[in-house]
């Protein structure tokens, strides 16, 4: 049976183009939109709720539309309190200094394991892969206990530091450099390249999208953790978003629209980094995955 | 490049340790754990505060009631930068005191700022300090009262015709009353929170207490729990939830506020701070201390205190900005007062403006009769000791277990805690 | 002579040259592996050292206890309680983690309109913090005003104490969880899902098979390392849940005697009791176990990977 001899009902079966499929595809679309629709309630009446009157907030039944009408006052209150902006600052720059720390330490680790057959590599990269399977969480108490001796209880290193090891970006690094052809290097060490050169000028250049994978991946994460900022920092002064609205209350008491604004307050940054970044981090996600 | 130099300014803020937005003024840090209206009165108490001290800032953090407060609290100073002034109960000066964590208050530096101990009754100085070192400035005594809806109680015929609260006394005279009350109410005849954390620790320990008991010894090495009046305690608590069903077994602490404040209970057993909840709604209640079941008005309470985190008076400035705060707040205590505490300052206790807030100053003589938690590492308000005796006095409550069991588990987690090497 | 001299010479230049090379290595990789030993390898060592003392956090004495705090910890009916608490968790969320997520994937593999959409209603939660989420569900858990329950007395049904009943604690957190998490899953999988060439739907589809047979015998097992991986995840991040646990606990109301897991208890006996060393004993032998399982699931994966 030599290919085009198919009959119509045949090649209806084959390409998905049959009744049944559409109706199929149809269904398969409704059982998402519905899926996803639940998904996002929650976010949605979360910021329905921010935006309510406070003492509309607990009406029983509940509307999605208060009869007062929307209003931003409990974000006004929230960042006029003072902290959260102070929290945006601290959260900006702790996960910036460690996305740097991380990209910069980890690919120029990674280059070393790819490009430089050193005595001992093999087993460097091994112990470093093995962290892989080390939980922070574990480490909360021997870890503050160091970074107690060390001075950096409360402090802004105190957050960086212990975020910095990070052998997955190792890994990823590593995975993407061993997938660029030599000839580029060779060629440049011939000219009396350094290697530094080298990993400088030719490879980092070229590696444009494993480092804005790795750099994305790095900030979300450090932005979103919770438990170390949050054994390491008592200082109201000194927290992160997550840390600030999960432990400092409201001496008024519990006040719902205030809480929902804090909490939209908390997510945005990340949400507007998702949205702006979305294809990376997806295939970031995509590609360690295959890859592992 | 402008990348190398925005990660070195970068690491350059990161150095700071504080915030970079600072000011040459000093700052008072303070830490408490008061939320709701003890929340709304502190904030009036610190606004007098940072008005008449130009010169000083403060910042103000409320952290969760309980242990995630003293967590921190113990963490911040370990770790070197704790805020200059802290509130601290009194029953968790012995996990604080030995640690090493609070400064220890000189009398006469005390006194300089209008503090000194002259201030106090000798008995509430006397629970500030620890091996004769005064460690803690009492702000307030905080006892279990019995808040009770005059309305109500009128329609059950438990007032006099003055309108005050017929005294009240004896296991028979307290049912009697809750169950007249709850024949007017239909609902509950007394509201309180077995479901709490807190709530049956303390109601445990006042019962108990009234019976003469002790639960540790005074060095808090031996469990001395008396087996016959535990179940005595246990028992009556029991006979008020199952026996005569005359509160729900199940609710907790915000559901029991709210059920009296609607009105569907007649009596509520809580502590005193629930005065402006009561007041702000606009229920007719009154407040009288809590009843005499076994024989005397023995009633549970707490401190609050100021304390002053070790490390910080290594900055003499610091220091100075600290006691100015804490000065400022005890003369501004009767704000405290009108929040329904028993103030410790003498010069408000004292005085006619105190004892012409009324329900408040039905209780004031309360102050005599009340009894602290044991002194030890693990108790004290919001300590393993108190949440976890919780547990089987909640299941004593729903019916799950009998008195003697509850007392039986009681007596294990505390002799658990006593075996616990000491991590002081 | 003089060829051994040659050799001898060419001998030594390849010497330094292979000990410049070493240098280079490890200069490249010495940034990044300071930083892992002095704060992923040295605290695993110091807390082996702390679970042998009576160490706490505000005394700077500590006295050698030998194996005292471990075996303290066998017998702490606390630690047993808190352990099963993490695995029930896990069996419990697990499933529908890796399930659902492979489901919607499926689903949303088809030739749909506006994948896009699906894709950010799913993975949107995944990238807000633990506190954010418990905060949330938190909100919607809430007795009477909450939405889940107004919505379950609109429709006639009683209401549920989410956050309170002891029966119903657990799942609460899990139902947050997988709303949190699944999208990180989804992606994973619909990244699979689009590796896997059409020509082989075709080919059975011309055999008659059906679209569940497709999925049964195609889809599935060429997904097998995708969802190695996406249980290896899983099962890791479920035994280390602390975040959102812990905080609809202390500011949730959430049932604490139902819902604790290991690495609370851990937190509260090393920073609330201040046990340091007894906190530390626990923490090794939790990661002992974690190291246990997750050995287990390698075996298994690679003998499935020898079947496939």
């Amino acid at each position: 049976m030599a290919a085009g001899t198919q009959s119509a009902p045949e090649r209806s079966k084959v390409a998905g183009t049959g009744m049944r499929d559409r109706i199929m595809g149809w269904l398969a679309f409704a059982v998402l939109l519905l899926a996803a629709i639940v998904w996002l309630i929650p976010l949605a009446w979360t910021v329905d709720t921010a935006l309510k009157v406070e003492s509309e907030t607990t009406t029983v039944p509940v509307t999605w539309i208060p009869p007062s009408g929307f209003t931003l006052e409990s974000f006004g209150e929230i960042l006029a309190g003072g902290n959260m902006l102070r929290w945006y600052f601290n959260s900006f720059l702790t996960s910036s200094i460690i996305t740097l720390a991380v990209v910069l330490l980890a690919s120029l680790a990674a280059f070393g394991f790819s490009r430089i057959a050193f005595r001992g590599r093999t087993f460097l990269f091994f112990v470093i892969i093995a962290g892989l399977i080390i939980p922070p969480q574990i480490l909360i108490v021997p870890l503050f206990t160091e970074m107690n001796a060390l001075g950096l209880v409360d402090t802004y290193w105190g957050i960086i530091l212990p975020q910095i090891a990070a052998p997955i970006a190792v890994f990823i690094f590593k995975q993407f450099f061993d997938g660029i052809p030599h000839e580029l290097e060779d060629a440049a060490r011939v000219d009396g390249a350094s290697r530094l050169r080298v990993y400088w000028q030719i490879w980092m250049p070229l590696s444009r999208p494993a480092i804005a994978a790795v750099a994305i991946f790095i900030f979300v994460l450090s932005w979103k953790n919770f438990l170390w900022p949050f054994i390491v920092v008592t200082n109201t002064d000194m927290m992160t978003i997550p840390v600030g609205i999960a432990t400092v209350q409201s001496s008024y008491g519990v006040r719902y629209a205030d809480i929902m604004a804090s909490a939209v307050l908390a997510g945005l940054p990340l949400i507007i980094v998702f949205l702006f970044f979305q294809r990376q981090i997806v295939q970031g996600i995509a590609n360690t995955g295959l890859k592992s | 490049m402008y990348g190398a130099a925005a990660a070195f300014g970068g690491m350059a803020l990161a150095s700071c340790s504080g915030a970079p937005f600072g000011s040459l003024r000093s700052t008072v840090h303070f830490w408490n754990l008061f939320g709701g209206g003890d929340g709304a009165r502190l904030s009036d108490m610190e606004s007098n505060f940072v008005d008449s001290n130009p010169n000083l800032e403060l910042e103000s953090t409320t952290l969760t009631w309980g242990a995630p407060y003293y967590t921190k609290l113990s963490m911040s100073t370990v770790g070197g930068r704790p805020p200059e002034v802290a509130v601290l109960h009194q029953t968790r000066l012995g996990a604080y005191a030995p640690a090493g964590l609070l400064e220890p208050l000189d009398p006469d530096m005390l006194s300089d700022y209008d503090i000194g101990p002259d201030k106090y009754l000798p008995a509430v100085l006397e629970s500030a300090k620890y091996q004769g070192e005064i460690f803690t400035v009492p702000l307030d005594t905080h006892p279990q009262v019995m808040f009770y809806n005059t309305d109500i109680c009128k329609k059950a015929g438990l007032l006099e015709k003055n309108g005050d609260l017929k005294p009240i006394r004896g296991a028979d005279g307290v049912i009697d009353a809750f169950k007249k009350a709850k024949e007017v109410t239909g609902e509950q005849g007394v509201a309180f929170a077995p479901l709490d954390g807190a709530v049956p620790w303390r109601l445990f320990y006042t019962l108990y207490g009234q019976l003469g008991g002790e639960v540790l010894s005074p060095d808090a090495k031996e469990v001395v729990l008396d087996q016959e009046k535990a179940e005595q305690a246990v028992d009556f608590l029991v006979e008020l939830t199952v026996g005569e069903e005359l509160t729900a077994p199940t609710q907790d602490y915000a559901a029991a506020v709210a059920q009296f404040q609607s009105g569907n209970a007649g009596f509520h057993w809580n502590g005193e701070w629930e005065v402006t909840t009561f007041a702000d709604a606009g229920m007719p209640f009154s407040i009288v201390p809590f009843p005499s079941i076994f024989g005397n008005n023995t009633v549970q309470a707490d401190r609050h205190t100021f304390v002053i985190p070790r490390g910080v008076a290594k900055d003499s400035r610091k220091m100075d900005a600290a006691l100015t705060f804490i000065s400022s707040m005890m003369k501004n205590s009767l704000i405290w007062a009108e929040g329904g505490h028993i103030p410790a300052y003498l010069p408000i206790l004292e005085s006619q403006k105190y004892k012409d807030l009324t329900p408040q100053s039905n209780y004031a003589g309360v102050a005599d009769d009340v009894i602290l938690d044991p002194n030890a590492w693990f108790s004290g308000s919001g300590s393993d000791m108190e949440t976890q005796a919780a547990v089987p006095l909640q299941q004593a409550m729903a019916g799950a277990v009998d008195p003697k069991q509850a007392v039986d588990d009681m007596r294990a987690s505390m002799q658990e805690l006593v075996d616990t090497p000491s991590p002081l | 002579m003089a060829v051994r001299a040659e050799t001898a010479q060419a001998a030594g230049k390849k010497e330094t040259a292979r000990g410049r090379t070493d240098l280079a290595g490890y200069l490249f990789v010495a940034p990044f592996l300071i930083a892992y030993v002095a704060f992923l390898i040295f605290p695993v060592l110091l807390g082996l050292r702390l679970s042998f003392y009576n160490s706490s956090l505000v005394s700077g004495d500590a006295q050698f206890l030998g194996l005292a705090n471990y075996k303290e910890l066998f017998g702490d009916p606390d630690f047993w309680l808190s352990l099963w608490h993490t695995v029930l968790f896990t069996l419990l969320s697990t499933p529908p983690l890796v399930i659902l997520s492979l489901v919607l994937a499926l689903l949303a593999n088809r030739a749909i309109p506006a994948r896009w959409f699906f894709r950010l209603s799913f993975f949107a939660p995944w990238v807000l913090p633990s506190s954010v989420i418990a905060l949330i569900w938190v909100w919607l858990y809430q007795p009477g005003f909450g939405l889940i329950n107004s919505y379950l007395i609109s429709l006639g049904l009683p209401e549920v104490a989410w956050l309170a009943g002891e029966g119903v604690a657990m799942i609460s957190v899990v139902i947050a969880t997988v709303w949190w998490t699944l999208g990180f899953n989804f992606v994973l999988y619909l990244a699979g899902l689009q590796e896997i060439p059409q020509e082989l739907y075709d080919a059975s589809a011309v055999d008659g098979a059906g679209p569940l047979s497709q999925v049964r015998w195609i889809t599935v097992p060429l997904l097998a390392r995708t969802t190695i991986l996406i249980v290896t995840l899983q099962i890791f991040a479920s035994l280390n849940v602390f975040d959102q646990i812990y905080i609809m606990n202390t500011s949730g109301g959430l049932n604490y005697t139902v819902t604790r897991p290991i690495i609370q208890y851990v937190y509260e006996q090393g920073f609330t009791s201040y046990r340091v060393g007894f906190a530390s004993a626990m923490s090794y032998v939790f990661f002992v176990l974690v190291l246990v399982v997750g050995l287990a699931q390698f075996a298994v994966a690679n003998r499935r990977r020898g079947n496939v």
